[in-house]
């Protein structure tokens, strides 16, 4: 009888979950979900950062207008918090693929990844509720 | 038997080509951009916060470091822009002809360059 060769922990792909669910050309896990998110994200962000960043070059040129005016306003607020949100999703596929790629024990990917996701809801969640204060508060 | 690890192929097994040049520096910029990220929500933070916060966060981005920052995420993000486009284009099933992607791959830099330049000459000169 052949000996099965011993689960190496060396790279995380070397998962006993990962062969079972595995079909044809599908992924192992959830990268077609992922695919899709980052491209989604991807293509809700080509208006929402043009529209951040020229609303940027527009503050940092106007003596006027101040940054507490602009999120004042319904449709900057409400553009800035999709254009957070998209961002932040958009970052975590992108550092959860990069993860996916360098680091590789198990342990490691999947402490990095709590972080990673950690640090993201914290920062977006930062993020809208200092928009919706400034909005709030105007 | 030492096999090369497919992420740091590049200056020894590889040689240079722009379009694999192209390829690690939007995972580089993405890293930038993520990094930005932290300080988009810093700064948002700020602006909420008002006051000390926002006039030393403020003085900070208008200070040579901060602006030299700016820059870079700019050049970072345009660059990201772009090359994204690109990889709409192969995702549709378009541009993978080699000399279409050396192109594209131009392309994006001279768009980038462009892109970058008008910006900072509307905050420079408006």
């Amino acid at each position: 009888m052949a000996k099965t060769p011993a689960l190496s922990d060396a790279t995380a792909l070397r998962d006993e979950a990962v062969s079972k669910r595995v079909r044809q050309l599908g992924s192992a896990r959830d990268g077609l979900g992922e695919w899709k998110l980052q491209r989604k994200t991807a293509l809700a962000l080509i208006p929402l950062s043009l529209y951040f960043v020229i609303s940027m070059v527009r503050l940092a040129t106007s003596d006027q207008v101040t940054a507490v005016q602009w999120l004042s306003s319904p449709v900057p607020a409400l553009l800035t918090i999709l254009f957070v949100l998209a961002v932040f999703t958009h970052a975590l596929v992108g550092v959860r693929s990069i993860l996916l790629d360098y680091v590789h024990t198990r342990a490691r990917l999947m402490s990095a990844q709590l972080l990673a996701h950690g640090v993201t809801i914290l920062l977006s969640g930062m993020s809208v509720i200092a928009v919706v204060k400034i909005f709030i508060g105007r | 038997m030492q096999r090369p690890l497919s992420p740091f192929m590049f200056p020894i097994w590889y040689r240079f080509q722009i379009t694999s040049a192209l390829s690690i520096l939007h995972r580089l910029t993405g890293m930038g951009l993520t990094v930005g990220s932290i300080a988009l929500a810093w700064w948002l933070f700020a602006v909420a916060a008002g006051g000390e916060l926002f006039d030393a966060t403020h003085t900070f981005l208008a200070s040579p470091i901060g602006v030299l920052l700016l820059f870079l995420w700019s050049v970072a993000f345009f660059f990201h822009l772009c090359n994204g486009i690109r990889h709409f284009a192969w995702d549709l099933g378009r541009g993978f002809e080699i000399h279409t992607a050396r192109h594209s791959a131009y392309g994006v830099l001279a768009s980038t360059i462009v892109l970058t330049a008008l910006a900072w000459l509307a905050v420079w000169l408006i």
